[in-house]
C-alpha cells in the first residue's frame, strides 16, 4: 500500500521530522551527558576463571567504551567446586562491591534475605530492561517477589554433548531422540572402546543426570516441589528416577563408581570432547565457550549436542537450565554506575559481545546469526519448552552438599535397599530447613 | 627469657642488686619487683604479637563455636549444641578416625623415611649430598604444586602414570581408579603427603648424626665393628634426639595438613578422606556453619595441644 501526501500534510510532516529529529539529537545528547554524569570506580565481585572471566572483561570493555569515566574493578575469587563459600567469607569479611554474578537462587535468597542486595525492582521499570529481557527472566532473577539479578547468560542443562569422531567410530549417523534408542547405542559405543556416558562425579556434576531424569518422568512442576520441600525426598518420583539412573548404571553407562567419584566436571569434559573415552556428558553450555576458546573446537563440526532423550512420560518437551546473572551489592558505593551497567548489559552490544563468547544471551535484541549450532540448538529447546532451573542451585544451605553427597552414596551402590537410604538421608537435612 | 636476664648477671652485679637502695639488702620480692620490669619490657613485643595474633583468634573461636550460624543468616546462641551435634555427627566421627590413621602414618612413614636416608647418608656425607639435597627440595616445594603432580600419578585412566606402570609391567589389571576408590584414595594421600614430608627429618636427623663424636665411631672401628653394627649400635641411638624433633614437628604438620587432601581428593570419596582439619574447613568455608566448625577447631586445637605440650615440657626439661 502506498500513501500520497498532501502539501499541508507534508509540511507537517517536515515539522514533525525535524522535532522528532531535534528530540532524538537531544535525547543522544542528553544520553551522552548522562553517560559523562556516571563515573567513578565500579567493583565487580565474581568467581569466573578462564575463557568465561575473559568474557566478563570483554564485559566490562564494552561498558567502559560506553561509559568512558567509569572505571571497573574486579575482585575476583579463586575457587574450587562450590564458589559460594568463598562469595560468603569474601563479603563477612567486609569486602565492598557495588556488582556481583550468582547463579544459585537459593544464594540470592540468602543474600537478599542478609540485606545484602539491591531490589532492582525500579531500576527494571525506571531503565526499561523489559524491553530487553522477557518477564520470565524477570521471575528467574526475583526471590519473594523482588527482583535482585539481570540474567546475562544461561544454558540448557539437559543437552548432552558428544564428539562428532566418537560417534562416527561407534557408527552412530543419528542422535537417539528415545531413551530406548538412547540406551541401545551403549552395545556401539562399548565395542568401539568408549564409556558411553562421562559423569564426573568427584564433586557435583552427578545431579545434572538425576535432575534431567526427574524431570523427564515427573515434569517441571513436580521438580519446582521438590525443591522447595513441598513434597519429601522419600517421593515415590525420587525413588523411581534413581531406579531409572540405576537401569543406566546397570546398562554399564558409566563405568565403575570409582572412576566416577574420581572423576571431576572438567575432568570428565575433556575425556568426552578431547579424548573420545566417555561418549556423552550433560553439563552447562559454558563448556562450549571452553571447547572453542581453551580446546580450539569447532562448534558443531568437531562437537555438538544432542537433547537429553524422549522417556515417554508425558513430560518430555522440558529443559533443566541455569542462568548467570548480575546483582548489585548495597555494600557498593557506585549505585549510579551500577544501575547503568545492568541496563546496558541487556543492549544488543552486551548480548553480543555473549554470544560471540560463545555463550547464549537472554536478550531479545541479541543477533542470533552470532550464535553457532551448538548454542542455537541449545536456546531453541529452551525456548519451546517447559524450563526448570537446576535443583542443586535451589536447594539452601548446606541441604545441597548433603543431595551431592547422598548421590555419590548411591552411585556406590545403586541397590534398592540404598535408595531408600539414600533418599532418607537427603530428606532429613531438608527437615532441618523447614 | 626473665630467667636468662637473671642468670646473666655476675656475681657482683647481683651483690649490688640485693644492695639497692642506699645499701639496704633486697628482699627477694623487692630484688624480684626491680628486676621485672626490664624482662617484661623485652617480651612485650612478643605478647603483644603473641595476644593479637593467637589469644584474640582464639577467644573468638571459642565464642563462635556457641553460636549457631548457617550462611549469612541471623546467628542463634546455641550454648553447647554444636559440640552435642559434633558427637552426634557421623562424619565428623569418620573425620576423627581418619584423622588418626592419617596422623599416624604419615609421621611413622615419612619419619622412618628419613631416618632411614639419614643413616644412610651418615655413612657417606659427601656422595649423598645431591640426594639430599633434592629430597629436602621436596618439602619446599608447595603443597599445591606437589598434589597435582600426584593426580597425574594416581589419575584413574590409563594416562595415569601408576596405571600406565602397571600396564608395562603387564600388570594393567591392577590398574584402579585410584583416588575415586575410598578403600584407596587414603592410602594415596598419605603416600603422596609423606613423600613430600621426608624431607625435613632426613635434615634434621642427619644434622643429629653429624654431631655424634668421630671418637666414638673410630674406637668402635678399632674393636672390629662392622659399618652395619656401627649404624644399629652407635649411630642409630645417638641419632634419637633428633628422631624426637622430627616426629614433634612432622606429627603437628600433619594434624594441620590440608593442601594435598584439598588438591588430591577434596576430603572425598563421599567424604573418607576428610580429616578434622578439612571437616572444619568444609564446615566453616564451604557450608559456611561457622558455628559448627570453630567447634571442630577447638577439638582439633586440643588434639595439637595433647600432643604438644607433653612434648614441649621434655624438651624444655632436657635443655635445662
Amino acid at each position: 500500500m502506498t500513501t500520497k501526501l498532501v502539501p499541508q500534510a507534508a509540511a507537517m510532516t517536515r515539522r514533525a521530522l525535524m522535532v522528532g529529529t531535534s528530540a532524538i539529537a537531544m535525547l543522544l545528547m542528553g544520553g551522552q551527558s548522562f553517560a559523562a554524569d556516571i563515573s567513578g570506580d565500579l567493583v565487580l565481585l565474581d568467581w569466573a576463571a578462564g575463557s568465561e572471566q575473559d568474557m566478563i572483561k570483554a564485559l566490562e570493555d564494552g561498558f567502559m567504551k560506553a561509559y568512558p569515566n567509569v572505571h571497573f574493578k574486579e575482585i575476583n575469587l579463586t575457587t574450587q567446586g562450590d564458589a559460594r563459600g568463598a562469595i560468603r567469607a569474601a563479603l563477612q569479611s567486609g569486602e565492598k562491591a557495588d556488582l556481583f554474578v550468582n547463579t544459585w537462587p537459593a544464594f540470592r535468597k540468602e543474600l537478599a534475605d542478609a540485606g545484602m542486595l539491591r531490589d532492582l525492582g525500579p531500576l527494571w521499570d525506571s531503565a526499561k530492561i523489559g524491553d530487553n529481557l522477557s518477564d520470565s527472566w524477570k521471575a528467574l532473577g526475583s526471590s519473594d517477589g523482588k527482583v535482585y539479578g539481570v540474567t546475562y547468560t544461561f544454558g540448557d542443562r539437559s543437552a548432552m554433548f558428544y564428539k562428532t569422531a566418537t560417534m562416527q567410530k561407534a557408527g552412530i549417523d543419528k542422535q537417539p531422540t528415545t531413551w530406548d534408542e538412547f540406551v541401545g547405542n551403549f552395545k556401539k559405543l562399548s565395542a568401539a572402546g568408549v564409556t558411553p556416558i562421562g559423569i564426573g562425579a568427584k564433586v557435583w556434576s552427578h545431579t545434572e543426570w538425576f535432575e534431567s531424569i526427574y524431570e523427564h518422568l515427573n515434569g517441571v512442576q513436580k521438580a519446582s516441589d521438590l525443591a522447595a520441600h513441598k513434597i519429601p525426598w522419600t517421593d515415590d518420583s525420587v525413588k523411581n528416577t534413581l531406579k531409572k539412573w540405576a537401569e543406566l548404571l546397570k546398562a554399564g553407562c558409566c563405568g565403575t563408581a570409582e572412576q566416577m567419584l574420581a572423576m571431576d566436571w572438567n575432568d570428565a569434559a575433556d575425556s568426552v570432547l578431547v579424548a573420545g573415552n566417555h561418549g556423552y556428558q550433560i553439563i552447562g553450555m559454558w563448556v562450549n565457550n571452553i571447547a572453542q576458546t581453551t580446546d580450539g573446537l569447532k562448534e558443531g563440526v568437531d562437537y555438538s549436542i544432542q537433547q537429553f532423550p524422549a522417556m515417554g512420560a508425558g513430560h518430555d518437551n522440558v529443559s533443566s537450565v541455569d542462568s548467570k546473572e548480575f546483582s548489585e551489592l548495597t555494600s557498593g558505593s557506585n549505585q549510579a554506575a551500577a544501575d547503568a551497567f545492568l541496563a546496558w548489559v541487556t543492549t544488543a552490544d552486551a548480548a553480543n559481545i555473549v554470544a560471540k563468547a560463545g555463550l547464549a544471551s537472554p536478550s531479545n535484541k541479541v543477533d542470533s546469526s552470532l550464535y553457532g549450532p551448538v548454542i542455537k540448538a541449545a536456546t531453541d529447546a529452551v525456548a519451546k519448552g517447559d524450563v526448570q532451573f537446576v535443583l542443586g542451585d535451589l536447594l539452601p544451605g548446606d541441604l545441597v552438599d548433603e543431595y551431592r553427597v547422598q548421590l555419590q552414596k548411591f552411585l556406590q551402590d545403586p541397590s534398592d535397599a540404598n535408595i531408600d537410604a539414600v533418599t532418607a538421608a537427603i530428606e532429613a537435612k531438608a527437615k532441618t530447613f523447614d | 627469657m626473665s630467667q636468662v636476664a637473671l642468670t646473666s648477671r655476675g656475681p657482683d652485679e647481683r651483690e649490688s642488686s640485693q644492695v639497692r637502695g642506699g645499701g639496704r639488702e633486697l628482699t627477694p620480692l623487692r630484688r624480684w619487683i626491680a628486676d621485672a620490669p626490664a624482662a617484661y619490657l623485652l617480651l612485650l613485643p612478643v605478647l603483644a604479637l603473641f595476644a593479637f595474633a593467637v589469644v584474640y583468634p582464639l577467644i573468638q573461636t571459642i565464642i563462635l563455636s556457641f553460636w549457631d550460624i548457617k550462611g549469612l543468616g541471623k546467628p542463634k546462641f546455641y550454648g553447647f549444641g554444636n559440640f552435642v551435634t559434633l558427637a552426634q555427627d557421623a562424619n565428623f566421627r569418620q573425620a576423627v578416625v581418619t584423622t588418626l590413621t592419617w596422623t599416624t602414618c604419615t609421621t611413622a612413614l615419612s619419619v622412618g623415611m628419613g631416618w632411614a636416608m639419614a643413616l644412610l647418608c651418615s655413612m657417606a656425607p659427601r656422595q649423598t649430598l645431591i640426594p639430599r639435597v633434592l629430597i629436602f627440595a621436596a618439602f619446599g616445594v608447595s603443597e599445591a604444586v606437589t598434589g597435582y603432580v600426584w593426580i597425574g600419578i594416581f589419575r584413574g585412566d590409563a594416562g595415569g602414570l601408576l596405571n600406565s606402570l602397571l600396564g608395562a609391567l603387564g600388570l594393567g589389571g591392577l590398574a584402579h581408579p585410584w583416588l575415586g576408590d575410598a578403600q584407596t584414595a587414603t592410602w594415596c594421600l598419605i603416600a603422596a603427603y609423606s613423600w613430600a614430608q621426608t624431607g625435613l627429618p632426613l635434615l634434621v636427623i642427619y644434622a643429629a648424626t653429624q654431631a655424634i663424636s668421630r671418637n666414638v665411631i673410630e674406637a668402635a672401628y678399632v674393636d672390629g665393628a662392622s659399618p652395619l653394627a656401627i649404624m644399629r649400635y652407635i649411630i642409630a641411638p645417638l641419632s634419637m634426639p633428633g628422631v624426637r624433633v622430627a616426629l614433634f614437628i612432622n606429627l603437628l604438620g600433619s594434624l594441620r595438613a590440608f593442601d594435598t587432601i584439598y588438591v588430591l581428593t577434596g576430603g572425598g570419596p563421599v567424604r573418607s578422606t576428610e580429616t578434622i582439619g578439612f571437616f572444619m574447613y568444609r564446615e566453616s568455608f564451604t557450608q559456611f556453619k561457622l558455628g559448627y566448625g570453630a567447634a571442630a577447631t577447638l577439638i582439633l586445637l586440643a588434639a595439637v595441644l595433647i600432643v604438644s605440650i607433653p612434648a614441649i615440657i621434655q624438651r624444655t626439661r632436657t635443655t635445662t
